[in-house]
């Protein structure tokens, strides 16, 4: 048989309630559940995070500006007339600053293919304010999602691990008394 | 917190609280040793993540312990010989292969799952507050052994064998989680401590429809009921490993 | 998905340019000017051939260095000597894997799969930074390796946050924010050991003897040895130099190695008041490519745990994909259209 590292799924992760959800990269999994576990231990060591997605990697469509203007044949399709429509995510990245993310949620789109999504998205100009470098359109079947329960169990317990965080560690020297003192205190 | 206990209740609350915590730390150990050497990346985190978890609990269980008897927590760990120590067997088992490690992992899980539920109404209250805590973690845990039993006993041919055989090595072992010691009846009738056989009905109830419908057979073997201060030769060789550093200068060092 | 190509002039992906198409001279100046304005390369822009080999290159050999990494300090989480240096370690090593996990990532975003490439690494044909090849003797080592090698690592990744690749720069803003905790960790228990009991004291020294040359060699060979620096700073790749980087690393940690009352194991260390650079002695580059080649102490164990984890992983891996085909089949959705 041959070897196999799982497939990819792309995670998306909410810090805070109220604010999008933005692509942090991807983890293998063999499938949706175990991606969404794998997700939480690769990308939530640390806090905060209140919501994970994860969608399989080939069922997100990514797509560059630059990447369009030289293959203006990208929006080409035949879309069978009976093709259902489905809700996508649409994300964007619209700056060039130096940041931990690849693109930022920004709204969705009703549409029946991924790329008739991405041409509605360009010709509505919704999400187009400022200059888009980066597109990924998620279709909503294909996420799933952490839930508003999971959040104690699968987020909170990265709060109480402040050894993993560099501000734990003062740069004083304690000796085995004071560092027992500072360790209930830190708890 | 520790003046409503009698002296009685007292040592009995203590002698529990280390069985939790030598129960914790082994199994945190035997899980660390995965580290770098796991199935895949993905897993190399999250069974750093179990480890982390289990030493983070046992830390938990021997600060409590420490405000009842005023010992050290890793003076206790690392300056105490195999015999002191009061781990199930079960623990200290070699780490064996990915089956056996993810089976004793979710039959552990259920345990300290179903055990937290009870413990988070305990009438100590630094117990149920440490329970509560501890309890997110577990519910977490529990979720990602179980994840992994079933896909494990449902995948192949041969992972099914190897769940197969881990569960017969494992499963006499699991029943020494529920051995009451000499205090634990005054714990459960104080309301300390929960009722250990009503507790192993409830983990036999979880864990028997779970493990049949993943096609795994119980097996019919003599359940190990020995206390806990009985155990296998690989438990002083792996505090060899564990105390090699540690003993090299006094208890009262900083490290 | 396509392997790692290793002919020039085979396109990996369509939007990588050879320096035979008809526009490639338009695109690559398009590209530069693009790089000039400080703007991210994203997967999926035009990019030279050139580029897309060097990326490949470098993020593979970062990946496959944190993934090797996890080996010399994890032999010691069995080992720890206190539960809070044991939960630290953890924590740490953990990181390494997310680190190597980011990375690939990043490398999977330029069309090569991680399966090929821990494929590479397994069969001894992936290069890792030379660092790992060393073996940790004491306990002090793991704190050593992380004031130390984790400190050197940092001014590497900090310089590399600065990437024209977007998929590179993110992961390395991503770890930075992790990696400081590491050099922090080491820094507190180097510090607290130099000060310690006599033995502390003498594994602290001991330690830093034996790796703080193996830590400067981490920054590659000097400039003028280095074929690759030129393109790679072209393009933003690199924003700092082998030399510069190394002679910023020494001037910051000399100083605090010296107050903690170690001493730099250099007979020629010597302060240039003109420049307020530290100068250091020669550095054995026979020796740093003696391990490259695979002759270091530990590279043989290494890609031994290595290669055996991945074997003895395998039945994991395919079980429960296995596992996973049967339950899903029911319901798939319908993948992209290429």
């Amino acid at each position: 048989m041959p070897d196999t590292e799982w497939p990819r799924y792309e995670v998306f992760k909410q810090d805070r309630p109220n604010r999008p959800h933005e692509a942090v990269g991807t983890v293998h999994a063999p499938d949706p559940e175990m991606a969404l576990l794998n997700a939480r231990d690769v990308f939530v060591r640390r806090p905060a995070c209140h919501s994970l997605w994860v969608a399989p990697q080939d069922q997100v469509l990514t797509m560059t500006a630059l990447e369009m203007e030289l293959n203006p044949a990208w929006a080409e399709e035949t879309v069978p007339e009976d093709a259902p429509v489905r809700t996508f995510h649409v994300f964007t990245r619209q700056h060039q600053r130096r940041t931990m993310v690849a693109a930022t949620h920004v709204g969705q789109i009703q549409a029946r293919t991924h790329r008739e999504a991405l041409r509605k998205a360009l010709e509505q100009g919704e999400f187009t304010d400022r200059p888009v470098y980066l597109w990924m359109i998620v279709p909503a079947d294909a996420i799933t999602g952490s839930r508003e329960e999971d959040v104690e169990s699968l987020f909170r317990p990265a709060e109480e691990k402040h050894y993993r965080d560099q501000s734990y560690y003062s740069g004083r020297v304690f000796d085995k008394k004071a560092l027992k003192r500072r360790e209930r205190e830190v708890a | 917190m520790t003046g409503q206990l009698d002296a009685q209740l007292q040592q009995a609350l203590a002698d529990r609280l280390l069985a939790l915590a030598d129960d914790e730390v082994i199994l945190g150990h035997r899980d660390a040793e995965w580290t770098g050497h796991a199935p895949i990346l993905e897993e190399d985190i999250a069974i750093a993540n179990l480890a982390q978890d289990e030493i983070g609990h046992a830390l938990i269980w021997y600060q409590l312990r420490e405000d009842l008897t005023g010992r050290d927590p890793d003076e206790t760990v690392y300056f105490r010989d195999a015999s002191a120590y009061r781990n199930v067997q079960m623990v200290e088992l070699p780490k064996g292969d990915w089956a056996f490690t993810m089976l004793r992992q979710y039959l552990f899980d259920v345990y300290e799952r179903l055990l937290l539920d009870r413990l988070v109404a305990s009438t100590h209250a630094p117990l149920a507050e440490a329970a509560a805590k501890i309890r997110r973690e577990e519910i977490y845990h529990y979720r990602h052994t179980s994840t992994w039993v079933e896909r494990l006993a449902l995948g192949t041919e041969e992972s099914h064998r190897r769940m197969q055989d881990g569960l017969d090595r494992l499963w006499p072992f699991a029943a020494q989680l529920f051995v009451a010691g000499p205090g634990d009846g005054a714990l459960a009738a104080a309301g300390i401590f929960p009722d250990l056989s009503e507790l192993q009905q409830a983990w036999e109830a979880t864990v028997r429809p779970f493990l049949e419908q993943a096609e795994l057979t119980i097996p019919q073997a003599e359940p190990l009921t020995v206390g806990r201060e009985r155990h296998t030769h690989w438990l002083p060789i792996l505090l060899g490993e564990m105390q090699v550093v540690a003993r090299v200068e006094t208890p009262e060092t900083a490290w | 998905m396509s392997a790692f190509p290793r002919t020039p002039n085979t396109r990996p992906l369509p939007n990588v340019g050879l320096p035979t198409d008809p526009d490639y001279e338009q695109r690559l100046a398009e590209f530069e000017a693009r790089i000039e304005a400080g703007e991210k390369i994203e997967p999926g822009d035009w990019m030279p051939y050139e580029y897309w080999r060097q990326l490949v290159r470098m993020i593979s050999q970062h990946a496959h260095s944190e993934v090797v990494g996890m080996l010399p300090e994890g032999a010691w989480i069995t080992r720890a000597p206190s539960l809070r240096r044991k939960l630290i370690l953890l924590a740490k090593v953990q990181d390494e894997a997310g680190h190597g996990q980011y990375l690939y990532h990043a490398v999977e975003t330029l069309g090569v799969d991680r399966g090929t490439l821990i494929h590479q690494l397994l069969e001894g044909k992936a290069k890792y930074s030379s660092v790992f090849n060393y073996p940790t003797l004491t306990w002090a080592d793991v704190a050593m390796i992380g004031w130390l090698v984790d400190g050197a690592a940092i001014k590497n990744q900090t310089m590399l946050a600065h990437c024209s690749y977007g998929p590179y720069s993110r992961a390395m803003v991503r770890i930075c924010a992790e990696e400081t905790f590491h050099y922090k960790q080491g820094k507190e228990a180097i510090t607290l050991y130099a000060q310690g009991t006599p033995r502390q004291r003498r594994w602290a020294q001991d330690a830093l003897d034996r790796w703080w040359w193996p830590a400067l060699m981490m920054f590659g060979p000097h400039d003028k040895d280095s074929p690759n620096t030129p393109a790679l700073m072209r393009w933003k790749i690199k924003t700092k130099s082998n030399d510069t980087l190394r002679q910023e690393f020494v001037n910051e940690i000399i100083p605090e190695l010296m107050a903690v009352g170690l001493e730099i194991p250099d007979p020629d260390l010597r302060y240039d008041e003109e420049t307020g650079n530290w100068l250091i002695g020669p550095i054995d580059w026979a020796e740093f490519w003696q391990v490259i080649r695979g002759n270091g102490l530990m590279n043989q164990a290494r890609m031994a745990a290595r290669r055996q984890a991945h074997e003895e992983g395998q039945w994991v891996r395919e079980a429960v994909e296995a596992y996973a085909r049967r339950h899903q089949a029911r319901q798939a959705p319908e993948k992209i259209a290429a």
